[in-house]
């Protein structure tokens, strides 16, 4: 059987993907994915840790709750960008800059 | 029954949201909706009131629900605290929708929803309802800050409050997950007794798995990662890039409910997250490392924000810098709520004035603009207060409650926050906090010299103000709770001690 901690180490490599693709990358949907790559690496977290508890599904039962809810919010967060793309013709975070100091 | 009565808050708003949505399809006309808005959230406080009057000690069978649901006076306090600030968001919607042409609907809809949301967070005595209220929470707000679809700030401002906010809840959800696996315990209560298991070095059953050596480096990380996402979600200095942009494009309206409502959501969570979760009960001290990294954020949050807002040409971002200022103020309570009884208290005291005055500031910068054209510099405010009393003068009532100015209700917030600093033995952290907010009468009444002292530049255009009955009624709701705030503040925080005497022991 593969150790718990192997699974952990996984999603930490994971959450620094997606934290690190989230900082570096200008295109929001890669800004999007790079969010998506965290969200499962917090599931896969969820997911080993609950090996700990055979009887209980904590984890697991928190994982679905996660995927149902990003769902919902990458949705948001699609007609967002869709509604600035119609105005402004991009979609690069740089050029959102008509709101400054 | 008595169960149904203990979530008759939920219920209430719950059902009649979805009511609204319905009647909005079917409706000819639009103007009622703003009104059914503000009744249900006038409603749902009444039901709040009811319970607390009726005491929720004497209801049974409230163990079924926790420890996701934790309906307590904290909780109730709250409920009541957001649907009052959100009937001011929605009275002031239904006169500055169909002003400035975005008279849609879904505005008091997405409202409401957003609002279930943060009475959840407020409530939540387990992770996983804690995640749900904070989505719920925060997609509505998401919406509502690119309701005006034809603006490019609009999208821009929704934009970035979408990408770090989720973002922000990443980074939580990671802190969550680590919490889980390091404790084996989902539910607040659970985890701080894990944690004091782990400091006392008994072994824990509930989590087998990870090596307790592995569990204290664990806990560390999840509390920065949790410390990290709520101070972007309560906009604190160095997570609040996203607030200037996101209440500056988003319509007042939603402005106003973000700097109310999603902040007092986030409040909530953040208190029953740390006092709870991460209260050590065995030493009430500096052990559980998170006050020290929270006062310094504090004094970050308070500084930085009134430096950069008495910077500003815009009036409407000069008062998204001040909501974070007070986030700083406020982090000042909570921090002293470790070493002092009042401190909890007075945090929630304080965010009952905010809530008033800054209902009450946007209501006013509402006021000021016309169809077509929002005031929102302060070349624009020039001279009002000669040519319309009626709107300078709430501005100016609401602006020196922001400032702290006796006696008005901000000044009670202020004074007994850092009274309650003061008792916890914080006193570099009560004079920084001091020195700032005379820092911040600076932008408070710079706005009053632009109503009061100037006149408009020859051919400037001229902002007229509008006329709206629900815009009146909010402003004279809040002026009304400021002053009686101000002149009485005994009762009100009797009721918010009362109300944070139960955090941490649920």
């Amino acid at each position: 059987m593969i150790p718990t901690e192997h699974y952990v180490a996984l999603s930490a490599i994971l959450f620094a993907i997606g934290g690190v693709g989230f900082l570096v990358r200008r295109n929001v949907i890669s800004a999007l994915m790079s969010i998506e790559i965290m969200l499962n690496a917090v599931n896969i977290a969820l997911v080993a840790f609950n090996r700990a508890q055979p009887i209980a599904h904590t984890g697991q039962m928190f994982s679905f709750f996660l995927i149902a809810a990003e769902a919902a919010e990458v949705a948001v967060g699609l007609a967002i960008v869709i509604s600035l793309f119609r105005i402004r013709r991009t979609v690069r975070t740089d050029d959102a800059d008509l709101l400054k100091n | 029954m008595p169960l149904a009565f203990a979530l008759s808050p939920f219920i209430v708003l719950g059902v009649g949201a979805l009511l609204l949505m319905l009647a909005e399809s079917f409706a000819k006309q639009r103007a009622g909706l703003a009104l059914g808005a503000t009744i249900i959230f006038l409603a749902t406080a009444a039901c709040s009131l009811g319970l607390w009057w009726f005491g929720v000690d004497h209801i049974e069978g409230l163990e079924a629900l926790s420890p996701w649901l934790v309906i307590d006076r904290f909780s109730l306090f709250f409920f009541a605290l957001l649907c009052l600030g959100g009937a001011l968001a929605s009275l002031l919607a239904g006169g500055y929708l169909p002003e400035h042409n975005l008279d849609r609907g879904e505005f008091y809809a997405l409202l409401l929803f957003s609002t279930f949301g943060a009475m959840m967070l407020a409530a939540s005595g387990d992770l996983l309802t804690l995640f749900l209220g904070l989505e719920t929470m925060s997609i509505g707000a998401y919406a509502l800050t690119a309701f005006r679809r034809a603006s490019p700030r609009s999208a821009e401002g929704a934009l970035k409050y979408f990408l770090l906010g989720s973002f922000a809840a990443a980074l939580m959800l990671y802190g969550f997950a680590l919490l889980y696996g390091a404790t084996g315990h989902t539910d607040l209560a659970g985890i701080a007794s894990s944690i004091a298991q782990l400091a006392a070095h008994t072994p824990n059953p509930d989590a087998p798995v990870i090596a307790a050596a592995a569990r204290a480096p664990m806990i560390l990380l999840a509390l920065v990662l949790v410390l990290a996402s709520l101070a972007f979600k309560v906009s604190a200095v160095p997570f609040h890039m996203w607030t200037p942009d996101a209440y500056e494009g988003a319509p007042t309206p939603a402005t106003t409910f973000m700097a109310v409502v999603v902040k007092g959501g986030a409040f909530a969570m953040l208190m029953r997250l740390l006092l709870t979760a991460f209260h050590d009960p065995q030493s009430a001290s500096w052990s559980s490392g998170w006050p020290p990294a929270l006062a310094m954020i504090s004094v970050l949050t308070m500084t930085v924000a009134n430096l950069i807002a008495g910077r500003q040409e815009s009036v409407k971002r000069m008062l998204a810098y001040s909501s974070i200022a007070h986030a700083g103020y406020l982090l000042v309570g909570v921090v002293a709520s470790i070493r002092s009884d009042d401190g909890a208290g007075s945090v929630l005291f304080y965010l009952l004035t905010y809530t008033a005055s800054t209902a009450g500031a946007f209501g006013a910068l509402i006021l000021c603009g016309s169809k077509g054209a929002e005031a929102v510099s302060y070349e624009d405010l020039a001279g009002i207060g000669r040519r319309h009393p009626a709107a300078a003068l709430p501005f100016a009532l609401f602006l020196l409650s922001l400032a702290g100015v006796p006696p008005t209700a901000g000044f009670f917030g202020k004074w007994f926050v850092f009274r309650a600093s003061m008792d916890a033995g914080l006193h570099w952290l009560t004079v920084l906090a001091f020195l700032n907010s005379v820092l911040g009468a600076y932008y408070y009444l710079r706005v009053l010299v632009f109503m009061y002292m100037r006149e408009p530049a020859a051919g400037a255009p001229v902002a007229t103000p509008m006329r709206s009955g629900y815009v009146t009624a909010a402003l004279i709701a809040s002026a009304v709770l400021v002053l009686i705030l101000g002149l009485a503040p005994g009762k009100s925080l009797d009721i918010a001690l009362a109300a944070a005497s139960e955090l941490g022991h649920s």
